[in-house]
C-alpha cells in the first residue's frame, strides 16, 4: 500500500470524452433547469425519510441552501447522520429531494445530463466481482460517454495512476478495502470529470493511502477540477480545502475559507519565557494574559495583538530571555466542536421559547 | 448504447457465474441420461429425448432466472453496485432494460447450447431431421424465459430476492395454467367471470411458447404462431418493464 501517487502523470487526452456535453448556453424555455456560474448550487434541498411501514418520519435535510465554485476544493463537514451522505447521493441522482433544487455545472439534477461531467466516489464503494480492474473501469468510462477505444486507454492509465497497476489480471473478488477505494477514486477520476464528489475518499487508507489521494485530489485543483468531498478527517480537511461547509443535523451551520474559520477571533498567542521566575504581572494583564510554568521556563498566553506587543516590550524591559512566540491557531476539530455546541444551545432555547 | 453496454455487462455477469455454467453440464447430462431411459419407451425414444430436453431447457431457465434473475437488481442495490452506475449519465429505465437484455441474453446463449446439444445427441442416433421443430421449440422456449426474466427483473427491483423469487414463481406457475385459468372463467358466473378472465389475460400466456409436444411428434408449427407468439412476448416485456421503470424511478437508494 505505499505505491506512490503524487507524480502528476497527463491523462489521455478526453476531445471525445464528452461527445454529449450541452452547451450552457440554453434557451429561456430551459432556464428552470440550469444555473450557470457555480460547479455545484443548491437551493432549499430538504429531504425527509419515511419508514416503509410506520409513520415515522425522520429529516435528513432541512431547506440547505450552498454553493460551490468551480474550481475551488469544498470540504463538507458534519457528525454521522448530519445529512452530509444524503445531501452528496441527492446531487448525483441516489436519492430524490423531498423539496429544493439543485444543479451540478449548471444542469439541473433532475437531468440526466447534469452527471456527464460528475465522478463520484460513494463512500466504501462495492464494485462487480466478477470483474478485473481495468474491466470495471472500462466499463464505467463507457458509461460516462467515452469511446471503447478511449475508454480503454483511459482506463489502463488511472489503474496504474492509483498504483495498481501489476494487478491488472486480479478479480475484484480478491482486492483489500484500501485496494477498493483506490478502484473508486479511479473510477471517479476515469472520465475526465469537471466536477468531483467525493464522500469519506480517506475511509479504509492507511497514512501512505491518505498521502496519495490527497496528492490526487490537489492534482485535480491544479487542473481546475472542482472538487467536493465529506470527510472525518480534519487536517486534511484543512490541509485540502479552499472552503468549509459545516452541516448538523440536516442544517448548514456555517461555510467558510479555512483561514477564516481557524483565524476567527482575536488571535491567541504563546510567548516562551526563561529567567522571569520573579517577574511580576502588572494587574492590567490580568484579564487577556495567563502564565503558566513548564520544563523549566516560563508560558505566557496571551489573547489579542495589543497585548502581545505590551507583554513583549515589558519581558523585555525586565531583562527576560524570549524563547519563542507561537501564534495559537484555532484547530478546525475545535471550531466543529463549537459549532455543534452552539447548535444544540440554540435548539435547546428555540425549545425553551416554544 | 448505454443498454448495450449494461446488457454486456450484465451478460458477463451471468456467463462468468457459476450457476449457468452448472445449469448448461446439468442440462447436458439430463439429455444424455434420457437415452437410458429409451429402452422403456415402446419405441418412443426419439419422443422422449425430445419431449425431456425441451423440458429440461425451460425447467432449467426458469431455475437460472429464480436464482439470478429475481437478484439481478435487488443484489445490487444491497452491495451498493448500484451506487457506482446510477451516478453516470444513464437514466433508470435504461439501466433496468439493460439488466433485462442482458440476462436475457444469457438464457438465450443458455436454450441455444442446450438444443444444439439435443439436436446433435439426436443427429448421432439418426433422427438428425427433428432439426427445424426443435429449432422452433427453441426459440419459442427463449421467448418463454425472456417474458419470465422481465418479471423477475421488475419485482427485483421493487422487492427481496427471496420475495422476488416467490412473485416471479406464482407469475409463472399462473401463466402456464392461463388457459385453464380462460376455461374456467367461462363456467364461473357474472363478475366472479370477469375477475378471472382478468387475471388470464393479465399473467403472461405462457402455453403460447409451448410446442414440446408437436416438435417431439417431428412437427413443425407455423411462422404465423412463431410471429404471434414474438410480437406478444415483446409487448408483454414492454408493459411488465415500463411498470418496473415507473416504480423504480422514484426509489431511493440509502
Amino acid at each position: 500500500m505505499s505505491q506512490n501517487l503524487s507524480k502528476p502523470v497527463a491523462a489521455p487526452s478526453s476531445a471525445d470524452s464528452h461527445p454529449e456535453r450541452p452547451s450552457h448556453s440554453h434557451s429561456s424555455g430551459q432556464s428552470a433547469m440550469t444555473a450557470p456560474g457555480a460547479a455545484v448550487k443548491i437551493e432549499g434541498l430538504t429531504k425527509v425519510y419515511r419508514g416503509n411501514w410506520s409513520m415515522r418520519t425522520s429529516v435528513g435535510l432541512d431547506h440547505l441552501d450552498l454553493e460551490v465554485q468551480r474550481g475551488e476544493v469544498f470540504g463538507y463537514l458534519g457528525p454521522n447522520g448530519a445529512g452530509k451522505t444524503t445531501t452528496l447521493k441527492i446531487l448525483t441522482g441516489l436519492l430524490k429531494p423531498t423539496s429544493g433544487r439543485a444543479w451540478l455545472m449548471g444542469e439541473s439534477i433532475d437531468r440526466v445530463e447534469s452527471r456527464r461531467s460528475l465522478g463520484f466516489l460513494p463512500e466504501q464503494p462495492y464494485f462487480y466481482d466478477y470483474l478485473n480492474g481495468i474491466e470495471y473501469l472500462q466499463f464505467v468510462a463507457s458509461l460516462s460517454g467515452m469511446t471503447a477505444h478511449n475508454a480503454s486507454r483511459a482506463a489502463k492509465h488511472w489503474f496504474g495512476r492509483v498504483g495498481m497497476g501489476d494487478r491488472e489480471r486480479l478479480i475484484l473478488r480478491k482486492y483489500s478495502k484500501g485496494m477498493l477505494q483506490r478502484l473508486g477514486l479511479a473510477a471517479a477520476l476515469v472520465h475526465d470529470p469537471k466536477l468531483v464528489i467525493l464522500d469519506e475518499p480517506m475511509s479504509g487508507l492507511d497514512p501512505f493511502g491518505r498521502r496519495d489521494v490527497r496528492d490526487l485530489i490537489l492534482e485535480q485543483r491544479e487542473r481546475g477540477v472542482t472538487v467536493m468531498f465529506s470527510s472525518h478527517i480534519l487536517p486534511d480537511v484543512e490541509m485540502l480545502c479552499d472552503r468549509v461547509a459545516i452541516v448538523l443535523k440536516g442544517k448548514l451551520e456555517r461555510v467558510a475559507t479555512v483561514g477564516d474559520l481557524v483565524h476567527n477571533g482575536d488571535p491567541r498567542t504563546e510567548v516562551h519565557v526563561v529567567g522571569a521566575p520573579m517577574l511580576e504581572q502588572p494587574a492590567s494583564w490580568a484579564s487577556h494574559v495567563t502564565r503558566t510554568e513548564r520544563l523549566g521556563e516560563s508560558v505566557f498566553t496571551v489573547e489579542g495583538e495589543a497585548a502581545l506587543q505590551q507583554v513583549l516590550a515589558h519581558l523585555v524591559q525586565t531583562g527576560a530571555t524570549i524563547r519563542a512566540v507561537n501564534p495559537l491557531r484555532a484547530t478546525l476539530e475545535q471550531l466543529f466542536m463549537a459549532a455543534a455546541e452552539t447548535s444544540a444551545i440554540r435548539g435547546q432555547s428555540q425549545r425553551r421559547s416554544a | 448504447m448505454k443498454i448495450v453496454l449494461i446488457a454486456q455487462n450484465t451478460f458477463r455477469e451471468a456467463i462468468r457465474d457459476r450457476v449457468l455454467a452448472g445449469v448448461t453440464v446439468a442440462g447436458l447430462a439430463l439429455m444424455v441420461l434420457t437415452l437410458v431411459a429409451r429402452p422403456l419407451a415402446m419405441g418412443e425414444g426419439t419422443r422422449l429425448s425430445v419431449d425431456l430436453g425441451l423440458s429440461s431447457i425451460s425447467f432449467l431457465g426458469l431455475l437460472v432466472v429464480l436464482m439470478v434473475g429475481t437478484s439481478l437488481v435487488a443484489k445490487e442495490i444491497e452491495r451498493k453496485t448500484i451506487f457506482n452506475l446510477l451516478s453516470r449519465p444513464i437514466s433508470r429505465p435504461v439501466y433496468l432494460i439493460g439488466k433485462w437484455a442482458g440476462l436475457s441474453g444469457a438464457l438465450w446463449a443458455v436454450a441455444g447450447v442446450l438444443g444444439l446439444g439435443l439436436w446433435t445427441m439426436l443427429a448421432i442416433l439418426g433422427h438428425g431431421s427433428n432439426a427445424l421443430p426443435i429449432a422452433q421449440a427453441v426459440f419459442l422456449a427463449g421467448l418463454e424465459l425472456t417474458v419470465v426474466t422481465a418479471v423477475a427483473v421488475m419485482f427485483s427491483a421493487l422487492s427481496t430476492p427471496v420475495l422476488s423469487a416467490l412473485y416471479t414463481l406464482a407469475l409463472f406457475l399462473a401463466g402456464q395454467w392461463s388457459d385453464d385459468l380462460r376455461r374456467f372463467a367461462q363456467a364461473a358466473p357474472g363478475s366472479l367471470r370477469m375477475l378471472l378472465e382478468t387475471c388470464a389475460n393479465l399473467v403472461p400466456n405462457l402455453p403460447l411458447f409451448n410446442m414440446r409436444s408437436l416438435a417431439a411428434a417431428g412437427e413443425s408449427t407455423t411462422v404465423l404462431h412463431l410471429g404471434v407468439a414474438g410480437g406478444y412476448a415483446v409487448l408483454y416485456c414492454a408493459c411488465v418493464l415500463a411498470l418496473a421503470a415507473a416504480a423504480f424511478e422514484s426509489r431511493d437508494f440509502k
